[in-house]
């Protein structure tokens, strides 16, 4: 642990600068949260190499990066047009540094019982109450584990100011994407921004939900939380889309709570970033639950992408299904930590996790972990990882076909990520992914010449 | 066409071909038999230019332009085609989506322009008929899941696509029924024509009574120890791969 003590991080300097203005949001006793979520964050500081659930990942750019708080900043409509994803067709609302924008956003006419907006819109229209999930479902009170980790979900409840509600009743389907667009665009320094999200779906309802961190310029700090509720038999696409800046530090952490019979798919998807952490912890409170978790990312130059993932089967009868792919070139770094619990009652759980990562240059790295913990005697757990290289056979055939190094390359590379793209079931952001990543990947000498010995 | 001139390789350490000769002309039909071990498919690759060989003396010209210094999708875009011993699955490349690729960078090798897309489809429907190719196996990835019978089908479909100069064939025989055998053969005899000549590298005489070649040529010890017309084949198939051994023992 650093010792914040004796050097205070911006980080924990900014909080008296901010603490009246987040007061504006939320009833007194939202107060009192941040407050000892500010208190425990301090006591437990930025969490180092020595602690085991950041073992592979340095953060001391947060230790030395001067994040002060987030700033105002305007992006014209215009620059959306550039970006992956900036144009969907969807129920928008985007965020620019944390802000909530509203000329960049949607008005949408929504079916009767659902309410998509801000944080601040919800407590106008229902009352403080509206808000009394939060903060409810990203804690990892009270389940297994020996190495809990959650500063960073307190970090965001400290700073919790800005964010989106979603909320649909029993029994809503909408079938209109929902696209938070989280903008961020560093132009007067390095700040800090910490977007929070809040979603409960009614029993046997049903949305697609995109959360987009896109990056336009500068060094920041990104440090979000999503809060899902699924009731019974609701069904959830969530698609998480990750492309912050080169010089941007992302930490996520999705959190979900599943009733019976729900259905999650999270699509986790790492493009940007120069130091990317995700956690996506799921809670399966009901029995025949179904959770999909599929990860891609890659990763280039120096980056690092860090994803944890845990799984809390709690009930019996549930099943999980886990696929990550991880690209690799150049010097970049890729974790992969996948935590399976199943809890004493939770007989019949069928858990399927799989994990392979290509690596492009010998400089590049993956470390990989699966970690399964079963304490049920019926169970069906399985899990695989392989890191390996682009196959050489599949590579000189379509070389010798007359189709080029570089082309060829591309075109295996986006062949073993396709897996996990083809789940995006929005079209057009599947497409938009797909041109990204064939685009990164084109750009690019992809494999290192073998040495001859 | 081709001129392959005292051609020595290996693979690691072993030494595997030791002084190769073989002239094939425009219109000719060869094949190269000999038996395992003999050096027939490494040759094959190394025309392709598969980069576990390593070439220390010798050369390879294709219509007198060398071919050892080209990457192998510059041999593609010259001409030269190599239909796989073992063709290689790859899940997630669409059929189609990677021939457009490879046919479009020949052409523009050739200064010529794309295929538009329905010109392509056209292309490559016409090529699946003659192969006896199920249409639905080209919108699937690269061989994925395809016997072996399919794989060495579509072997030749992507010959008939693409349209070579010089077509490679490695041991394409090796795992097909005469049925397959059959369509495979007249796949290749439609290509035979003027321009264009054919390598045929097999084990086993069978293929060559569908597939006439004009030269057969005996590989052993990474040497052409032998050449003859056809009837070699026959002769080989009645004695066996000795009577060469001995011929040969009785020069030295």
């Amino acid at each position: 642990m650093i010792d914040l003590a004796t050097r205070p991080s911006r980080l924990l300097t900014n909080f008296d600068e901010v603490r009246s203005i987040l007061s504006a949001l939320g009833p007194e006793s939202l107060d009192e949260v941040r407050f000892k979520a500010f208190a425990r964050f301090k006591d437990a500081g930025i969490p180092t190499q020595k602690d085991e659930e950041f073992k592979y990942i340095s953060l001391r750019i947060l230790e030395e990066g001067h994040f002060g708080p987030a700033y105002g900043a305007t992006v014209e409509r215009s620059q959306l047009a550039k970006v992956p994803l900036g144009e969907l067709d969807a129920i928008t609302l985007a965020f620019v540094n944390g802000q909530y924008a509203p000329e960049l956003s949607t008005a949408d006419l929504l079916p009767p019982g659902a309410f998509i907006g801000t944080l601040a819109d919800a407590i106008e229209q229902s009352g403080p109450e509206a808000l009394a999930s939060l903060g409810k479902v990203a804690t990892l009170e009270g389940k297994l584990g020996k190495q809990n980790d959650e500063r960073f979900v307190d970090l965001n409840t400290a700073y919790l100011g800005e964010g989106v509600y979603v909320r649909l009743e029993d029994s809503v389907i909408l079938d209109r994407p929902i696209h938070v667009l989280w903008l961020s665009t560093a132009d007067h320094g390095p700040f800090a921004a910490h977007p929070r999200t809040l979603a409960i779906l009614g029993r046997g309802s049903r949305a697609n939900l995109i959360e987009s961190y896109i990056g336009l310029a500068g060094t920041y700090f990104t440090n979000a939380v999503s809060e899902i509720v699924l009731g019974d038999g609701a069904i959830l696409e969530h698609t998480k889309f990750q492309y912050e800046g080169s010089e941007a530090v992302h930490i996520a952490t999705v959190a979900v709570t599943q009733e019976g019979n729900s259905t999650y798919t999270s699509n986790n998807l790492n493009f940007g970033g120069k130091t990317v952490r995700n956690d996506i912890n799921v809670w399966l409170n009901g029995e025949h639950t179904e959770t999909w978790l599929n990860g891609a990312a890659v990763g280039l130059g120096d980056q690092v992408i860090d994803n944890h993932t845990r799984i809390d089967h709690a009930k019996p009868n549930c099943h999980s299904f886990e696929t990550y792919k991880t690209i690799l070139g150049d010097r970049a770094h890729g974790v992969f930590n996948g935590k399976i619990f199943v809890y004493l009652d939770a007989q019949k759980t069928d858990a399927k996790q799989t994990n392979q990562a290509i690596l492009l240059s010998r400089t590049a790295e993956f470390d990989t972990k699966p970690q399964l913990e079963i304490f049920a005697d019926d169970v069906k757990c399985t899990h695989g990882a392989t890191v390996g290289q682009l196959r050489d056979d599949a590579l000189f055939y379509l070389r010798a076909r007359g189709v080029p190094k570089q082309e060829a390359e591309a075109l295996l590379v986006y062949a073993f990520a396709a897996e996990v793209l083809e789940k995006i079931s929005v079209a057009a952001a599947r497409e938009s992914v797909e041109k990204l990543l064939f685009e990164k990947l084109r750009s690019k000498e992809l494999s290192e010449e073998p040495t001859r010995g | 066409m081709l001129s392959v001139k005292n051609l020595y390789a290996r693979v690691e350490e072993k030494a595997i071909l030791k002084g190769v000769e073989l002239t094939v002309n425009a219109g000719e039909v060869h094949a190269i038999m000999g038996p395992n071990g003999s050096g027939k498919s490494t040759l094959a690759n190394i025309i392709a230019g598969r980069p576990d060989y390593e070439v220390t003396a010798g050369s390879i010209e294709l219509n007198g332009k060398d071919l050892l210094g080209l990457a192998p999708e510059e041999r593609a875009a010259e001409g030269i085609f190599l239909a796989f011993q073992y063709p290689v699955e790859i899940p997630g490349v669409s059929n189609t989506y990677f021939l457009r690729a490879a046919l479009n960078n020949i052409r523009k090798h050739r200064g010529e322009p794309e295929l538009s897309m329905s010109a392509f489809m056209k292309h490559i429907r016409s090529k699946a008929e003659l192969m006896e190719i199920d249409p639905s196996l080209l919108s699937r990835s690269v061989n994925e899941g395809f016997s072996g019978g399919e794989k060495k089908r579509n072997e030749i479909f992507q010959m008939a696509v693409l349209e070579p100069t010089l077509c490679v064939l490695d041991e394409t025989d090796s795992g097909l029924d005469i049925d397959a055998l059959k369509i495979v053969a007249n796949g290749v005899n439609a290509l035979r024509g003027p321009g264009r000549a054919i390598v045929v590298v097999t084990h086993y005489q069978r293929l060559l009574n569908y597939i006439v070649p004009d030269f057969v040529h005996i590989l052993m010890e990474g040497r052409v120890v032998k050449s003859g017309g056809k009837e070699l084949a026959l002769e080989l198939e009645d004695r066996g791969y000795g009577f060469v051994e001995e011929e040969l023992a009785a020069h030295a």
